[in-house]
């Protein structure tokens, strides 16, 4: 351990086994966060504590919170923002970006195929069974043609730094990826606290998500439509994500909906408004498919549309995303991307994945069994970091009870080598000092009928526990502002 | 010659508390098909509310209600006319090598294209032991196994009203070894598919003039996919193969995507629904 002469970062902490963000392995700052290291070094930590106290009040008076569930008291809190940001370089950042849309690309021929000819499937490239076997797989997508041959329109897709200085993908999200608001949100805070450093750095907007969202959305309109209308539903402000919903709806210049807001007749989809029924094309749904709509699926859901699926069955409205996107979000599938890559784009891969091992699989459950201490297992179908065990956490009972739900139902649980995520210098408020904390990256990808966008930029969440290494906002992490500078 | 059949389907709802929005989807309309055509509709509500044709998540039609005021009572009067050939279900021939229909069974492309109807689902899932209830015998035909195993369910449950609904599971089925035409059709399903013939459930109605059971509501049976035949319908609450009493409206993987009925009511307190059919023929 050493420390580093600068008055904030006096008593910073750096363990030499985790990959600092900031400094190379000499304990060097880096060249691109030398000028940032100086600006704020140029404060006292009494300073930084008076604007990190504004920031943090700031988000609470906007409304921009969210709810942890898994406990019975429930309550709405902010996403701890940290000050002190993340800049990823543009060589670094073309990786990221170019990575994220390959992905995306070969998701969306993936989910075609397998909803069609399903060749990857005929050519055992993926088994069936992991396909039939997924709660998020819809018989009825079977045949189906999205407008604009598109599925995955929006993705979030979870990287991190490992040790070895390479980014990996953790999870591609393609249900309802959310996070995209606090991205801008950040940086506003970013800029109100402290306007200076933005001088002095060359960074890439942000702020033009919603323009890109609101493009790719039109682009996938219903045949004969000429301009269509686009509407964002929200299951309504007791989601979680709700904050998210009306920004992104807000900053396109459409309505937020509630299901209660729309209907069906004759298969078209109309919005109830003061002026009597308005036409609805595209729809940017933010419920789950299990409920948008209670005649096809969940028939307790009140979040949906009565009748909305056969309309997009008939091609008269557009849901983004498609419904039955979810199977490719699986843990299982995600294990196979780099097949998949290779299958529909003949690519190699630009980001890394994961090595995973599959407990469906005999002899790979039991390496995973044997080797538990060293592996991360995972639930392959549970979103938000819910269900994981982290093996070198465990005691010696918990591991026993692992093994034990392991061996009960294999083909719930995937596992993989534990990745050691980057660490980035984050301020602490019970400490009152910055210190090391694990990151990731969410980056937000755009595809749409000729037309992709990743967002320069990205949520770079803080896992605010020491050592903890899951980011999830709804285990209690942070995030930062996420700079990534122009060439 | 072909027959005319006309059917009429009733339903009546009726509701403790008032009703203030509710919508319902019918799925009762017969299916268009090499052997039913021209089908004519005539369909009311007590409610002269606005009906709406549409399709389910499959592609069959469907019919929809969403009256726009409230009410505590609601009848609905359907009525279909059409034409239907003779069917004559052992109009087939089994290939003598009947190993080349098998080894199709184990195809890896033929699993992959019917997976949809060899999957077990909620309504289909048998438990361990109870997949051995029924094993095909290799050394005769897949239909003459299908055949059989119609037989066997025929034996196995007694045709009873009243003692399972809905959502009785299959594995309470098996051992009270009672139900309904639906309970019938489950466990065909669940036992032909763990032999791993892709097969369908089926809903339509049933024209019991000729002494076949059924109830006096919409009846199901079974379709199996046999190699080199094609789909062949099985009904084994009557111990027979589908023929041209079987008038189809759907099919799907269980009774949860033919459900005649769906509907969807925001109301307080109980509520009672009362069906009836009537199918009626001549040549």
């Amino acid at each position: 351990m050493e420390n580093i002469e600068n008055q904030i970062f006096s008593s910073y902490q750096r363990n030499p086994d985790l990959y600092d963000e900031i400094h190379d392995k000499k304990g060097k700052v880096k060249e691109i966060y030398q000028k940032l290291f100086n600006l704020y070094g140029e404060h006292t930590i009494n300073d930084y504590v008076s604007l990190n106290n504004k920031a943090k009040a700031s988000f609470f008076n906007q409304g921009i919170t969210f709810q942890v569930y898994g406990d019975n008291n429930v309550q709405e809190k902010i996403f701890p923002f940290d000050l002190f940001p993340r800049i990823i370089d543009p060589e670094e950042w073309d990786i990221i970006e170019r990575g994220s849309i390959q992905r995306s690309k070969a998701l969306n021929l993936f989910l075609w195929d397998i909803y069609h000819d399903k060749k990857i499937l005929k050519d055992k490239i993926v088994p069936i069974e992991l396909i039939t076997s997924s709660a998020n797989y819809l018989d009825q997508m079977n045949g189906v043609n999205p407008p604009g041959g598109i599925y995955n329109h929006i993705s979030g897709t979870d990287i991190i730094k490992h040790n070895d200085g390479k980014y990996y993908v953790l999870e591609d999200n393609i249900r309802c990826p959310s996070g995209v608001s606090y991205v801008i949100c950040n940086r506003t805070a970013l800029k109100k606290a402290l306007f200076g450093v933005f001088n002095h750095y060359q960074t890439h907007t942000v702020t033009n998500y919603a323009e890109n969202l609101l493009e790719l959305l039109e682009s996938v309109k219903p045949k004969g439509v000429d301009i269509p209308n686009v509407v964002v539903i929200t299951p309504g402000m007791y989601n979680s994500a709700f904050y998210e919903h009306s920004y992104l709806a807000k900053t396109m210049g459409v309505e937020l909906v509630e299901g209660r807001d729309l209907f069906v007749e004759n298969d078209f989809v109309y919005m109830k408004t003061i002026k009597g029924p308005e036409k609805v094309d595209v729809i940017y749904r933010r419920i789950d498919d299990q409920f948008i709509d209670p005649l096809e699926f969940n028939p307790d859901s009140v979040l949906g549309v009565p009748g909305l699926f056969a309309a997009y069955k008939k091609g008269n409205v557009t849901l983004a995303n498609a419904p039955g996107t979810g199977v490719a979000d699986d843990k299982a599938v995600y294990t196979y991307m780099p097949q998949i890559i290779k299958y529909y784009l003949d690519q190699e891969p630009i980001l890394n994945n994961v090595h995973t091992y599959h407990c469906s699989r005999p002899d790979e459950l039991k390496y995973v069994l044997e080797h538990i201490h060293e592996l991360v297992i995972k639930p392959v179908d549970e979103a938000g970091g819910y269900g994981i065990s982290i093996g070198n956490r465990l005691s010696k009972q918990e591991i026993e009870k692992v093994k034990a739900e392991v061996k009960a139902s294999p083909r719930k649980y995937v596992a993989q080598p534990i990745m050691s995520l980057s660490v980035h210098p984050t301020y602490i408020d019970d400490t009152e000092s910055f210190e090391q904390r694990h990151v990731d990256l969410r980056t937000f990808t755009v595809l749409g009928k000729d037309k992709e966008f990743v967002l320069k930029g990205g949520l770079t969440r803080v896992a605010l526990k020491k050592g903890n290494l899951i980011v999830n906002s709804s285990q209690g992490g942070g995030s930062k502002d996420t700079w990534v500078l122009k060439k | 010659m072909p027959r005319e059949f006309e059917i009429t389907y009733n339903a009546k709802n009726i509701y403790d508390d008032w009703v203030y929005d509710a919508h319902w989807q019918f799925l009762i309309i017969p299916v268009e098909n090499e052997n039913q055509h021209e089908v004519e509709i005539e369909f009311s509500n007590s409610l002269f509310a606005n009906t709406e044709y549409s399709i389910n998540g499959y592609g069959f039609k469907t019919l929809r209600v969403h009256p726009k005021k409230k009410f505590k009572e609601i009848t609905f009067e359907a009525k279909f006319k059409f034409s239907k050939e003779e069917v004559d279900p052992y109009n087939f021939k089994i290939n003598p090598d009947i190993s080349l229909a098998y080894n199709e069974l184990h195809n890896s492309d033929f699993k992959i294209i019917h997976e949809r109807f060899l999957k077990s689902t909620p309504f289909t899932s048998l438990e361990n032991k109870q997949e051995e209830l029924f094993k095909f015998d290799n050394s005769i035909s897949i239909f003459d196994n299908l055949e059989a195993l119609n037989l066997f369910i025929f034996k196995y449950i007694k045709f009873t009203a009243g003692v399972t609904e809905v959502g009785t599971p299959l594995k309470q089925i098996i051992a009270k070894k009672k139900g309904v035409c639906q309970d019938f059709t489950h466990l065909f399903c669940a036992l032909a598919r763990n032999n791993g013939v892709p097969t369908r459930y089926v809903s339509g109605y049933l024209d019991q003039d000729s002494g076949y059971v059924g109830d006096s509501q919409m009846h199901a049976w079974a379709e199996a996919y046999i190699p080199e035949i094609g789909w062949k319908g099985f009904d084994p609450t009557n111990n027979i193969l589908a023929n041209t009493n079987h008038i189809k409206v759907c099919y799907g993987k269980d009774y949860n995507d033919c459900a005649p009925l769906k509907g969807i009511i925001h109301s307080q307190g109980r509520n009672k629904t009362i069906h009836t059919v009537t199918v009626e023929s001549q040549q």
